[in-house]
């Protein structure tokens, strides 16, 4: 072969040079092999991290549907210009060489050189630093997008601000994205722009998914609200070099379902040139969108019981449930005074904020399940139930005594406490006594009848005191004695006096509420209620699919264990809550019943007083629990307001309001319910 | 002469090495296409100011020329060496003169003609391979006088001293092994050439220590780009300790500046792994991470290893081992004294650029502006080799046995 006829030939000085030409090559090889095969992975590595730069894409979220279909929660396109920096850079060039300062010089000579043509005049660029140059750099770059900005403003006919600073910072941290000249842009300027052909401009139109709430402040706590958050979450890349905006939800459903609302989060990697200007882009893992949630509300139904509510006075603040007394499927949970959840996205108008955190309003707070209240005398159905289940003759009648300071009222006494009674004197059996809301007659019967132990276990299968798991981060237990409470040495018959009027250890939500109503409707299940109906399945092709997730309906967490009897016994009496003339409700009604075809309704008042840390009377807590119709069950309506007058005279003609409307919705009327937010 | 250069039985072109030269200048000119090309106004720009055409014209000069000087035995051709290196010195003190020589990248090492910028160091070296083989070709006894030997240095130190000048330390450089080993081959004794290597390595080591660890107004003269370049390659940040703040910054800046060159070239290689990525696909030179203005000359290397990998990597090494083995083989045929160091100094001159510039491709040698013979973008680089090659197939056309 070639070298080795070299090595072999006699000739000294020759094989000398062939020996080391071949070493030499041979250290070339070996130091080739070295970088090339040995090293290339670290070389790889080190090259992706100097040109390419990775972008976290967030994936549209899922929308949240009413029963219906109607979308609560949806996404809008929002459409930005962007400006593309990456297509300006030739422009900074040309025009930094234009702005480069130059100086004219006079060479003095060798006369025999300026024979030869050379000049003594020149014109040279002067020689900057590395600051002056920066700077210079840096006014170019200025001038040149601040210009492209104010030719884009021509052409959308309407002025664009441009910010210097905010351009600065986009430009030292974000170079390989587009540089957002002009964000959120109306219908008639993207049209513009479209026809003005600004491609021309290096600039291009960019879309954003943009949360969007359609029916504005309604069922605004159910739904929750969403805040900027863009850390990654499990399973996408985590550590991009650039995040787009994302959010996250804080509560509500947007908040408990946030996990399958949100999908999961892309990439895209951008690979970027020497200047850090944008050359391509590759998507490398695309986003999975979020999962739609369907909830059971029925959008018109919730409309009505805040409108209900609202239009009960000046600033309410109250809560209104119905549901679904067959399966525990929540129809309407309002809460007011509500935030509107879009304020949370857009930003808040002037003074919106304040009223956020207004100290009595609390418009964050979810009264339906996140704050507990006295349940007054809506409790005596409960009270009620426990005696005559354990032997009170609800003819029998009981005389109620006078009350000496105001003859015209009851009273009774236990132990050395008074209990007085908004209800006249006189002979009460158990429907008339549940009507007037005699607390006398419940008073002594819970005594001598039912006995402490007795309304506590009641109480206990309706899981007064527990949570009901909605999953929207805005629930609280409430309170309940338990058993070893109420048989200890301290539980006096005056506590348990107060208790059967619904006060003392004992706060309830307005939910739990709605739970104990539709149970004593339904005829004694306790159902688990049910706000989430599904998750869909994701049908697209992005990402893979899921199968639709479904929660079941009618899920029975107990049951009242009361004979029907019993049952019928108070459903009689309830309804002549509202037929009677002598019931607490009955003036409310006297109107509605006069209307064809009326449901017939079975309701209950409560007004319970609230005391501050001194013990002195600061206002009522006022409600209504109600449930129709009569004769086949439907809707259960709970309605409470904060600082009511009383039950009768405030929430129940919200509660008929939410009926009248909820039988047009079923008659097919839809007058003031239709769909349109 | 015509007939025996159609004589198949004995050959007057030695192919394989013509076959090697010419599967350099493809691969050559497929790269400065890859490593130029790379956006739209390169693209647009007319065919004459494309650097791949321009190296094709190149080539073909430089073919004509090595043709040419086929035509004329290399005895001949050595009458004039003299004249040739007269010429030479000529043309490299010219270019030192300001307002003739013109500057680039901070050193004065170009003619400008114009239409093309002439790099005198180029054919100097080449002026040097020539007069240094005629004068070691006289009779041995002559060469073991102390005359001749310090003769023999100074035909190879005027245009080494004239080339540091520019400055152009690669080029300098190059003439040191080059003019060491054809005295060795020549016959000079072993004690001048060893005396020599020792003073040499001397000189070098002072040279270094001064330049990297000297205070500065001890330290000998040098761009500051030249000191940059040597303190990165042994790894020495000369910041000194009484620096502030403000200005140790701006030395580390500088540092990480001049580092940049290096590592991006070496992330060039390395990233191209086995096979690379495939032609024009690297990114390195595309994005401009490896600088545009060396892409396509100085550091066409790594353009090929990047985009061809360790393939193309052992390719490159092998056509030029088959030019370096193929011109050894020349010179043990060669029919004189003359032709035999003539061969020998042209495989000498060309292993010391390939070693230096793909060395420094991988970071065994610094970065000096060397060029890679045949494939380097650069016209003197181009035809000056060419014309190399072509003295060495006059050597064998004129062989032992002919």
């Amino acid at each position: 072969m070639l070298i080795f006829d070299q090595l072999k030939k006699n000739d000294p000085p020759l094989r000398a040079l062939t020996l080391g030409v071949l070493i030499g090559l041979g250290v070339l090889l070996v130091g080739l092999w070295w970088v090339q095969i040995v090293l290339a992975r670290g070389y790889q590595a080190s090259l992706e991290t100097q040109s390419f730069r990775t972008v976290r894409v967030p994936a549209p979220r899922g929308r949240i549907l009413d029963r219906h279909g109607v979308a609560l929660a949806e996404n809008r396109p929002r459409f930005n210009i962007g400006l593309y920096l990456e297509e300006l850079s030739p422009q900074f060039r040309a025009t930094y060489q234009q702005a480069r300062p130059r100086q004219v010089i006079t060479n003095a000579l060798p006369a025999w050189t300026r024979w030869l043509g050379f000049h003594t005049v020149k014109t040279q660029y002067v020689k900057l630093n590395r600051a002056e140059s920066d700077a210079l750099q840096w006014a170019v770059r200025t001038a040149v997008v601040s210009n492209t900005v104010a030719e884009l403003a021509t052409r959308l006919q309407q002025p664009v601000p441009f910010d210097p600073a905010q351009f600065r910072r986009h430009y030292q941290s974000r170079r390989a994205l587009p540089y957002p000249a002009l964000v959120d842009l109306a219908p008639v300027q993207v049209a513009r722009f479209q026809e003005q052909d600004a491609g021309l401009l290096a600039a291009d139109l960019e879309i954003q998914s943009l949360r969007v709430y359609p029916f504005q402040a309604t069922a605004a706590h159910v739904l929750g609200y969403l805040t900027s958050d863009d850390t990654s979450h499990p399973g996408e890349e985590a550590s991009p070099s650039y995040r787009l905006p994302d959010y996250r939800g804080l509560v509500g459903i947007e908040g408990g379902y946030d996990a399958q609302l949100r999908g999961r989060a892309g990439a895209k990697s951008v690979l970027v040139n020497i200047l850090g200007y944008r050359e391509s882009e590759v998507v490398w893992s695309a986003n999975e969108p979020g999962r739609n949630a369907v909830l059971t509300l029925d959008v018109r139904m919730q409309k009505a019981a805040e409108q209900a509510l609202v239009r009960s006075g000046v600033n309410v603040r109250g809560a209104a449930v119905v549901m679904d007394v067959r399966n525990g499927d929540i129809l309407a949970l309002a809460s007011v005074p509500a935030p509107n959840p879009n304020h949370f996205v857009q930003g808040f108008p002037p003074g919106e904020l304040a009223k956020l955190n207004h100290p009595t309003l609390r418009p964050q707070i979810n009264r339906a399940t996140q704050e507990h209240y006295a349940p007054g005398s809506i409790f005596k159905v409960i009270v009620g139930l426990a005696c005559l289940e354990n032997g009170l003759n609800p003819r029998a009648t009981y005389r109620v005594q006078p009350n000496p300071a105001n003859p015209g009222r009851g009273i009774i006494y236990v132990g050395r406490r008074s209990f007085r009674d908004l209800a006249s004197p006189g002979d009460y059996d158990f429907r008339r006594a549940l009507l007037k809301s005699s607390n006398a007659y419940f008073i002594a019967q819970g005594l001598q009848v039912a006995g402490i132990e007795n309304i506590v276990k009641l109480g206990q299968r309706l899981h007064l005191g527990e949570r009901v798991n909605l999953g929207t981060r805005q629930e609280t237990a409430g309170v309940f004695p338990s058993l070893r409470q109420v048989t200890g040495g301290n539980w006096r018959d005056g506590d348990t006096a107060n208790l059967c009027l619904g006060q003392g250890p004992i706060a309830v939500t307005p939910l739990q509420m709605a739970v104990m109503t539709a149970a004593i409707a339904n005829g004694g299940t306790v159902f688990w209620p049910r706000l989430v109906a599904r998750l869909e399945a994701r049908t697209d092709e992005a990402g893979p699919a899921t199968a639709e997730e479904t929660f079941p309906a009618a899920r029975v967490r107990n049951t009242l264990g009361v004979s029907d009897r019993s049952l019928r016994w108070l459903h009689e009496a309830m309804l002549a809550d509202t037929e009677d003339p002598e019931g607490t409700a009955y003036k409310p009604f006297r109107e509605y019943y006069r209307q064809p075809h009326a449901w017939r309704v079975c309701g209950k008042t409560g007004t319970a007083q609230v005391m501050d840390a001194h013990n002195r009377l600061t206002g009522h807590t006022t409600w209504f629990i109600a449930y129709a119709p009569y004769e086949a069950p439907r809707y259960a309506v709970v309605v409470m307001v904060e600082d009511g007058g009383s039950g009768g005279g405030t929430c129940a003609p919200i509660a008929r309001d939410i009926f009248t409307a909820l039988q047009r919705l079923e008659t097919g009327g839809a007058n003031g319910l239709a769909y349109t937010p | 002469m015509y007939d025996a250069l159609l004589n198949e039985r004995q050959s007057r072109l030695d192919k394989l090495q013509a076959g090697a030269v010419l599967g350099l200048m493809l691969v050559g000119a497929l790269f400065v296409y890859s490593a130029t090309m790379v956006n739209e106004a390169a693209q647009l720009a007319p065919l004459l100011q494309q650097s791949w055409f321009r190296q094709l014209l190149w080539y073909a000069v430089g073919a004509g020329g090595a043709l040419a000087l086929c035509l004329v035995d290399y005895q001949t051709l050595a009458r004039w060496s003299l004249v040739a290196y007269g010429i030479t010195l000529v043309l490299l003190l010219a270019v030192l003169i300001p307002g003739v020589g013109s500057v680039r990248y901070g050193a004065r090492r170009w003619l400008d003609l114009g239409f093309f910028q002439f790099q005198p160091s180029e054919f100097a070296k080449l002026a040097v391979v020539l007069a240094l083989a005629h004068f070691l070709s006289r009779p041995r006894e002559e060469l073991k006088t102390a005359a001749v030997y310090w003769k023999a240095i100074g035909l190879m130190l005027l245009p080494f001293a004239l080339i540091l000048k520019e400055p152009d330390l690669g080029s300098a450089i190059v003439l040191l092994p080059t003019g060491l080993v054809m005295m060795y081959v020549a016959g000079v004794p072993r004690r001048f050439l060893l005396r020599l290597v020792g003073g040499v390595g001397i000189v070098m080591t002072l040279f270094l220590v001064d330049v990297l660890f000297a205070p500065p107004h001890w330290q000998i003269k040098l761009e500051d780009y030249q000191r940059r370049r040597l303190q990165v390659y042994f790894g020495i940040r000369s910041i000194p300790p009484d620096a502030t703040p403000a200005e140790r910054q701006r030395l580390l800046n500088e540092y990480r500046d001049y580092f940049h060159n290096i590592r991006q070239a070496l992330i060039s290689v390395g990233s191209g792994g086995l096979t690379g990525k495939g032609w024009r696909q690297g990114t390195q030179n595309a994005l401009g991470y490896l600088p545009r203005a060396v892409a396509h000359n100085d550091f066409i290397f790594s353009v090929i290893a990047e985009e061809k990998g360790f393939v193309g990597s052992v390719t490159v090494l092998t056509l030029y081992a088959v030019v370096l083995f193929t011109g050894i083989r020349i010179a043990g045929q060669a029919r004189d004294r003359l032709g035999r160091l003539l061969a020998v100094g042209v495989v000498t001159l060309l292993f010391s650029q390939v070693f230096i510039n793909i060395g420094m491709n991988i970071r065994l040698m610094p970065v000096t502006g060397v060029p890679l013979p045949l494939l380097s973008y650069g016209g003197s680089s181009v035809v000056g080799s060419l014309i190399a090659m072509g003295l060495m197939q006059n050597v064998y056309r004129y062989r032992k046995g002919y």
